[in-house]
């Protein structure tokens, strides 16, 4: 009871107070007895708490930020339009890349031989790969309601960080070695 | 889905057969009447959080009684119901119906979501029993969480049959037995919110992923045979946040009262977004 009309005050929807000093004369009515025997121990909760304005907006102690969206409180949460390339495609594509990974890690050692081609690919998977998990962490961590600078800052240094990385993962794959081959010599298991 | 855990069967288990009948009678009392005089006290500390709206610039606390669990019906509500009929009237929790199936009573006990009604009070001789309201939710008073936007992102999956198509016979909309059997370990779900409130990304993002409990009942609803608005359904789940925020941490699922499984049916809905 007391967080709806709380939260009702707090909206920008204008509800005359009239109409909620209305509502609470009924209830209080009923609870009368209730509310004599609490009012000794409790003040804040005599009858004329509602109208004063001022009081009631001591009730927010946590932050002040709006949490629950600017809706009547017995309204659904809005649907967000349907995008299936940040849902259902942008999921299989991840299990897909997920699950190409263990053959292509395995395929050159079983294998034996070195092909630059499967090392490219390799490589191109998992940059990918780490591109999208590192992409689902600042989804989870850094939302967008909350923190949208640091989000959008975060998102371009990722992006940047995979381009950085791409780049030198190229320059590893033409210039040196390659990476199954660096794997190769650097494990002495 | 899972075969259901049979809560009465875990509520009673552990106590004697001959003793049943004096345990239901204390919980429908909370306490028990007459004490054996031989018995020694049993005491327990029960630390339940603490936080009125009338005094907003107090800080939450923790609040320690101690009862004697002698004289305490077995579980943690009818620890609380004695707490508020007997020391503390000022104490404030919702509760209903004492066995489990409105889901009032969710709290957080020694650090897991759970019904008060369902959940034992610990062997005395153990440490305190700690209580708190459902975490990360907006505490209206002591244990009372504010739900409100848990219902309303379950008004936003349209938990309800929706379907153009008149029945056959004009009466009733008929369903083979295997697909009722598709409800079961779905349909007993009662919102209590114990899963919602223990899954991380549902505290990180509460505002947009929907959350097991909801994503639960949209699975219910996407499987029910008599409903025909599959693709609509399956539409306001293909974003971004409103499913796949779920990264399977299986959580909901051990948190459940009712033994169902919510992690299993957002896998379910993942397949059907997918295949």
């Amino acid at each position: 009871m007391f967080t709806l009309k709380e939260a009702q005050l707090q909206q920008s929807t204008p509800i005359p107070l009239a109409i909620v000093a209305a509502l609470s004369v009924p209830m209080a009515s009923i609870v009368r007895p209730a509310l004599f025997r609490q009012g000794v121990l409790r003040p804040a909760f005599k009858p004329g708490i509602i109208q004063t304005g001022v009081r009631v907006a001591a009730f927010q102690t946590t932050t002040r930020k709006r949490v629950l969206p600017p809706l009547p409180l017995n309204d659904p949460v809005p649907v967000p339009e349907p995008s299936p390339s940040h849902g259902s495609y942008h999921w299989s594509f991840e299990r897909l890349l997920a699950v190409g990974l263990v053959p292509l890690t395995i395929a050159p050692f079983a294998a034996g031989s070195l092909n630059p081609i499967m090392d490219s690919i390799l490589c191109g998977t998992l940059l990918v790969h780490s591109h999208l998990g590192f992409q689902s962490m600042i989804i989870d961590y850094i939302p967008t309601k909350r923190l949208p600078t640091i989000r959008k800052l975060s998102g371009w240094a990722l992006n940047a960080a995979t381009l950085l990385v791409g780049v030198g993962l190229y320059e590893f794959e033409t210039n040196d070695v390659g990476l199954t081959e660096t794997v190769k010599r650097v494990w002495n298991a | 889905m899972a075969a259901l855990r049979a809560s009465a069967g875990r509520v009673l288990a552990s106590v004697p057969r001959a003793s049943r009948p004096t345990i239901m009678l204390a919980r429908s009392m909370a306490s028990m009447s007459e004490p054996t005089p031989s018995e020694s006290p049993k005491m327990k500390t029960f630390q339940v959080y603490r936080w009125d709206p009338a005094t907003p610039d107090a800080k939450p606390r923790m609040q320690n009684y101690t009862l004697d669990l002698n004289k305490t019906g077995p579980m943690i509500l009818d620890a609380l119901i004695r707490i508020k009929n007997e020391i503390d009237p000022t104490l404030t929790f919702r509760r209903s119906c004492r066995e489990g199936i409105c889901g009032s009573c969710a709290m957080n006990i020694d650090g897991q979501n759970n019904l008060a009604c369902l959940c034992r009070i610990p062997a005395a001789g153990a440490s305190d029993v700690k209580i708190y309201p459902l975490p990360h939710t907006f505490t209206v008073k002591d244990l009372v969480p504010d739900l409100t936007l848990f219902y309303q992102q379950y008004k936003s999956i349209k938990p309800y049959l929706q379907r153009d198509t008149p029945a056959l016979d004009g009466k009733e909309y008929l369903q083979s037995k295997a697909d009722r059997k598709k409800l079961d370990g779905l349909y007993e779900c009662i919102l209590c919110a114990c899963c919602s409130t223990s899954c991380p990304s549902y505290w990180w993002n509460s505002e947009e992923y929907l959350g097991p409990a909801v994503l639960l009942q949209s699975y219910r609803w996407l499987i029910d045979s008599r409903d025909e608005k599959k693709a609509e359904r399956k539409a306001a789940l293909d974003n971004s946040m409103s499913l796949y925020r779920c990264h399977t941490i299986l959580n909901c699922t051990r948190a459940c009262p009712k033994g169902l499984n919510p992690g299993k049916a957002i896998a379910e809905l993942k397949k059907m977004l997918s295949f």
